[in-house]
């Protein structure tokens, strides 16, 4: 597996992974987990958020794109304080340029069936830490259902709810954010088994799992 | 937010120990009107719960008897974590009253033990892996506020003693064996009898024997086949 930072203006490669990642999300978001306001007729889930400023985190094999996810910053327009507004009393931790939106995150749904953890949310994980501390983010906000709060406090994740869970769709939701630092990527890395950075130094890809280091 | 609940589930996170825990959580559900909980893992078919077990805050007669009796695969409530993601009163746990009777024989020894009421939280994990946090008290005062709060504060400290465990080095061997015990195993699964293991390793018969038997108890299995099965299972050891 490698892990992909894409952003837009594409080049050719990383256009068709952003294509690849479009038509998963689909599939994930609105497919299987019903979020109908996403449905669109050409099967693609691209929203006003999915521009310039989005950062793509896409994890492959081989060819395929197995998961994802999106990270916009908090001083430019996001999901968090448009569409979820609704989920939001309480201030952010600190200003909103030091912090970004973690949205739109999934493993592909038959890379899930049977395992006792995957790893390509465990890459996932590890690749959205570590990204933030390195782009110099100090918190990661985040909605999704309440049962994050056990997935992300389990891998030594700081987590402080933003605004009480409401129901959303018969799903208990909630907005929250994330405290970034070495210590949560430190974590994060023992709680998942995966040792080494996952983003190289030029901010590309790296392998995972298949490393020379013994 | 109810700013009572935000400190406490800042003091979880804070925390580093299960007994730290234990404390927090005591305060916390005493303000709920609650006693007494349990927090656990939920193992498959016929295993022992032991291993899976993160926090008890019960008596402990209960836990011994409702542990080492197998009462979680009869238990009513236990089984209705597999069938829902929301919280809900044990007196909602579904089973025959009639048909089941060994659901049935537990839940009038709870109540014999003054645990007739209490609401169970169940915890999907990633993987499929199921755990519940279970609190012992009336229900009937609660609120969907409540509710929602104690959700939440369930999911926290689930999550935190799952960390903490993985990271304590005196917890981590609920689920551990000792390096002995992995390479006695490998040969197991190879078709070895213990006599054969002796002769491989250097060992008596015996301490062979005691091996496979003490990887079982820490398991938490029936039997050397299913101690073998757990441990491939668990990554324990590889072939």
């Amino acid at each position: 597996m490698r892990v992909h930072i894409v952003r837009e203006p594409a080049d050719r490669q990383s256009r068709d992974l952003l294509e690849h990642n479009y038509r998963l999300r689909h599939k994930v978001f609105v497919e299987r987990q019903g979020w109908e306001a996403l449905r669109r007729p050409d099967g693609r889930d691209v929203d006003d958020f999915d521009n310039e400023d989005a950062t793509h985190i896409l994890i492959t094999d081989g060819k395929d794109v197995v998961g994802g996810s999106r990270i916009t910053p908090l001083d430019r327009p996001n999901l968090l304080q448009t569409v979820f507004y609704g989920l939001v009393q309480e201030d952010l931790p600190a200003d909103p340029s030091l912090g970004a939106d973690w949205t739109r995150f999934y493993v592909r749904p038959d890379r899930r069936e049977g395992r006792r953890r995957a790893p390509e949310s465990a890459a996932l994980f590890c690749s959205v830490m570590e990204y933030a501390l390195r782009e110099g983010f100090s918190y990661i906000t985040f909605v999704s259902s309440i049962y994050m709060l056990e997935h992300g406090t389990a891998v030594g994740w700081r987590i402080t709810p933003l605004g009480r869970p409401q129901s959303i769709d018969g799903k208990p939701t909630l907005a929250a954010w994330i405290e970034v630092s070495e210590d949560a990527l430190d974590n994060v890395r023992r709680a998942t088994g995966m040792r080494q950075a996952l983003i190289s130094g030029q901010g590309h890809f790296s392998a995972i799992g298949n490393s020379l280091i013994p | 937010m109810n700013a009572d609940l935000m400190s406490t589930i800042e003091n979880v996170q804070r925390e580093s120990s299960a007994s730290g825990i234990l404390d927090l959580l005591y305060a916390a559900i005493d303000q709920y009107g609650f006693q007494k909980f349990i927090i656990s893992g939920l193992p498959d078919r016929g295993m022992d719960v032991r291993p899976f077990v993160l926090l008890s805050g019960w008596d402990d007669e209960w836990y011994e008897r409702y542990t080492s009796l197998g009462y979680v695969h009869l238990d009513p409530v236990a089984r209705h974590c597999f069938g829902t993601t929301l919280p809900f009163d044990w007196s909602d746990a579904p089973y025959d009253q009639e048909a089941d009777l060994p659901a049935r024989r537990v839940m009038e020894e709870a109540r014999d033990f003054g645990m007739d009421q209490g609401l169970c939280v169940p915890i999907h994990m990633e993987g499929g892996m199921q755990g519940v946090v279970s609190l012992v008290g009336k229900t009937e005062h609660l609120d969907d506020k409540s509710r929602l709060e104690l959700h939440m504060l369930a999911l926290y400290v689930h999550g935190r003693l799952r960390f903490i465990n993985a990271n304590d080095p005196n917890g981590a061997p609920r689920r551990a064996i000792t390096r002995r015990e992995a390479e006695i195993l490998k040969w197991v699964a190879s078709g070895k009898t213990a006599n054969e293991i002796a002769g491989i390793t250097g060992l008596t018969a015996r301490t062979i024997n005691q091996h496979c038997e003490n990887a079982q108890k820490r398991l938490g299995t029936n039997n050397r086949l299913h101690t073998v099965v757990e441990a491939i299972r668990h990554k324990l050891i590889t072939l």
